[in-house]
């Protein structure tokens, strides 16, 4: 989420991977940072060590979404 | 100003305070007006000083709001200076606190007190069980920061600290150097600072990981072999150092007879830094078959401590057996280095202990 609103403070379109298990840690930075509202996209956990294949699964199922992130607002 | 809460008793006031999640868990003394006053007396400045912000939630940490810490941790007056240098410590940015607090990793703020300050701020201990429990001083002061990183910093379990299995010292983690029984300069000293100063160094660390070695007078090597187990165990190859580039501070804690070998033998804190930094390392290969896909960079050893000078070395605890190296993080952006800050005894104000 850090690297997120970094990347979003300095100007350039982003959108913050953030696992079920630390959404609600997500949720206390980005409040904490001044910046509630930044783009932020909610993966199942674990994703270190999944594999290569349910990795890709994964980035299929959350391509659409991503691409919504950024384009709102 | 703070906020207030009102309650029926201290009973009552300590199971709001517990149900609020201002606690570490554990009973504490209701910060009554009365007592942060005194508390705020003894600093020697103004409760609306700002001595920083603590994250993730980056609450300002005014000196009332440190002093109400230091009553809820149980501090005598008189320790509130060391808590003061403490958290002024802990706001520098290197320390990168809100990436600390927010961390999977075990890791808590090793406090590290220098100087006159050991007994002119309580009776900060640096022998037998220094870590443990049995220190009023010791175990109120590290309980202080902790108690501040909650309810400043905003620091809670599963929430905002992500620490997968929390950590001992997150309770509190404070020892003195045993200056004394050392044949070293002081810690302190090595920082900069005249041996007249009163210093904290504050490193986020594991808990204490234990070195088992026995000297021998007989053995021209005995100091060297001592190097050679402490090296070793830095350089466990399940650690955040070893896999991590060796890019973070650790510090290693010599018992007085392990560092009177050390002493007896010539060697310096210099030399001693360069040699475990050396020697703790680990063939690329052995790391390669434990986590493959945590390697860094191409060397075929791997240092655990890539700058000798981030090697904290001091001497505590009993005569014995055991000394004691406690790993770090070693991640976070500025790569979890030790922070320092004088402590002002020239501030404090003395006022009576007598508790209200």
């Amino acid at each position: 989420m850090r690297d997120g609103i970094a990347i979003a403070r300095s100007g350039l379109p982003a959108v913050a991977f953030v696992t079920s298990a630390y959404w609600p840690q997500g949720n206390f930075v980005a409040k904490a940072e001044g910046m509630p509202d930044v783009p932020r996209v909610q993966l199942p956990h674990p994703v270190a060590g999944i594999g290569r294949m349910a990795m890709a699964d994964l980035a299929d199922n959350i391509c659409a979404l991503v691409l919504e992130r950024l384009s709102d607002g | 100003m703070s906020t207030f809460l009102s309650a029926a008793g201290e009973v009552d006031a300590l199971e709001i305070l517990h149900a609020a999640r201002c606690t570490d868990g554990l009973p504490v003394v209701i910060p009554t007006p009365e007592r942060v006053s005194r508390m705020v007396l003894a600093s020697g400045l103004d409760g609306d000083v700002v001595l920083g912000e603590l994250g993730p939630q980056w609450g300002s940490a005014t000196v009332e709001n440190v002093a109400v810490a230091a009553v809820m941790a149980g501090c005598l007056p008189d320790y509130i200076p060391v808590v003061v240098a403490a958290i002024r410590a802990i706001c520098q940015p290197e320390f990168d606190l809100a990436e600390m607090q927010g961390t999977t990793h075990c890791i808590a703020p090793l406090m590290i007190v220098n100087g006159p300050a050991r007994s002119a701020c309580g009776d900060i201990a640096s022998g037998f069980g220094a870590m443990g429990p049995g220190h009023r001083a010791n175990a109120s002061i590290g309980r202080a920061l902790r108690l501040a990183m909650i309810n400043i910093g905003g620091a809670r379990p599963g929430e905002s600290d992500m620490s997968l299995h929390g950590h001992p010292g997150k309770f509190t983690f404070c020892i003195a150097e045993d200056e004394e029984h050392s044949p070293f300069p002081p810690l302190h000293t090595s920082l900069g600072y005249a041996m007249e100063q009163s210093v904290v160094t504050l490193l986020g660390t594991e808990a204490p990981h234990s070195v088992l070695f026995t000297g021998d007078a007989d053995d021209p090597d005995s100091a060297d072999r001592l190097l050679n187990t402490v090296a070793a165990v830095i350089a466990n190859p399940g650690s955040n150092n070893s896999h991590l580039g060796g890019i973070a501070a650790i510090c290693v804690v010599f018992n007085p007879d392990h560092a009177d070998v050390l002493g007896r033998a010539g060697y310096t804190r210099e030399k001693i830094q360069h040699i475990l930094s050396e020697r703790a390392v680990t063939p690329r290969t052995q790391l390669a078959a434990l986590n493959p896909l945590m390697l860094v960079g191409e060397e075929e050893l791997i240092p655990a401590v890539r700058d000798p000078s981030k090697i904290l070395l001091l001497t505590a605890g009993g005569a014995g057996l055991y000394t004691m190296v406690m790993p770090s993080w070693c991640a976070g952006p500025h790569g979890n280095v030790a922070v320092h800050e004088e402590i002002e005894l020239d501030q404090y104000c003395e006022v009576p202990t007598r508790a209200i």
